[in-house]
């Protein structure tokens, strides 16, 4: 039972944190090599990672994909700690609209064009900062989505994710926000009810499970719960 | 059309924010209305007395500028909007 439990603790925690990290902005320091457009045959595997289709459009599974290919610096701890080597990466350039993920991104044409007038290819070498969001997975073919290209001078920069920072801190105060309207509406509507139901049950035949289960917590109270369906 | 969903959307659940938000901060209100009235009840004050304290505090809550500042709720997650738009879009 113990285990069960921790596995319910665990498992959406971990859920929260692949989406954050999908969907959350990072920053890759990059040199374009080349843009490229490349057929995709999305299947019921990969389509969520994809962009929806245009607006006005039917959704095809089969759509060319803008790509970006660099090289890039690796990294240590999501992108925190800069390593001295570089690796290849493959972005897909591709609208988000309107609704998910909210970048509300509609520039995909002007991107590409960006990313060939920053490209490498010409010989000149040129570094750039990729922000984007996503992952790559060679398995299911998933690349992350560039949303944003900026010329830098050199790959050795400090860049600092101020969204991230704000996003964070808001998620804190949204949390703690949260707990006191929770505590606010249980110490003056759910309480005083339960304060009443508690003492007529007690009454009732001296039942003291609400208050053990009181005592044990939210799975206490549902195994007192489930133990009221057993035959007496 | 992903606009229209956007804004049919983001309308409810703004709403549900903005509803829960003025439930909490009249329910905060209240309670402190009822702790200053019993830390320091005036001479010969009833629980009548008491209570036309609270909905005298609530009612002046109910037209003050605090309540009105809830309305932010609808206004900033559309200019956060605005902004990414064209942070994103912008070169």
């Amino acid at each position: 039972m113990r285990k069960v439990k921790l596995i319910l603790k665990v498992l959406p925690l971990l859920f929260v944190f692949g989406l954050l990290h999908y969907v959350l902005p990072q920053h890759d320091i990059a040199k374009i090599t080349s843009t490229t457009e490349i057929e995709q045959n999305l299947s019921w595997v990969n389509r969520v990672f994809y962009a929806q289709a245009d607006s006005g459009n039917v959704a095809s599974d089969k759509r060319y994909i803008r790509s970006i290919n660099t090289e890039r610096r690796k990294t240590y701890l999501f992108g925190f700690y800069p390593r001295d080597a570089y690796g290849v990466m493959v972005y897909r350039n591709e609208d988000t609209g309107w609704i998910w993920p909210p970048y509300f991104k509609f520039d995909t044409s002007d991107l590409h064009a960006e990313a060939d007038a920053a490209s490498s290819l010409t010989g000149r070498e040129q570094w750039v900062v990729i922000t984007h969001y996503g992952w790559r997975n060679k398995f299911v073919s998933i690349y992350p989505n560039a949303v944003g290209i900026r010329e830098i001078s050199g790959p050795d920069v400090r860049i600092i994710p101020w969204f991230n920072l704000f996003f964070f801190a808001f998620l804190i105060v949204a949390y703690f926000f949260l707990r006191a309207m929770w505590r606010q509406f249980k110490e003056r509507s759910v309480d005083p009810l339960l304060q009443d139901a508690g003492e007529v049950w007690n009454k009732v035949d001296g039942h003291t499970d609400v208050a053990t289960a009181k005592a044990r917590g939210v799975f206490g109270r549902f195994k007192v719960w489930l133990a009221t369906w057993r035959k007496k | 059309m992903g606009l229209i969903r956007l804004i049919v959307l983001g309308f409810i659940g703004l709403s549900v924010i903005y509803f829960a938000i003025s439930i909490f901060s009249r329910s905060i209100r209240r309670e402190r209305l009822e702790k200053e009235w019993d830390a320091n009840p005036p001479e010969g004050g009833d629980l009548l007395a008491r209570d036309t304290y609270i909905e005298d505090g609530m009612a002046e809550y109910e037209g003050g500028f605090r309540k009105k500042l809830i309305v932010l709720v609808y206004i900033v997650p559309p200019l956060f909007v605005v902004a990414i738009l064209y942070l994103t879009n912008s070169q």
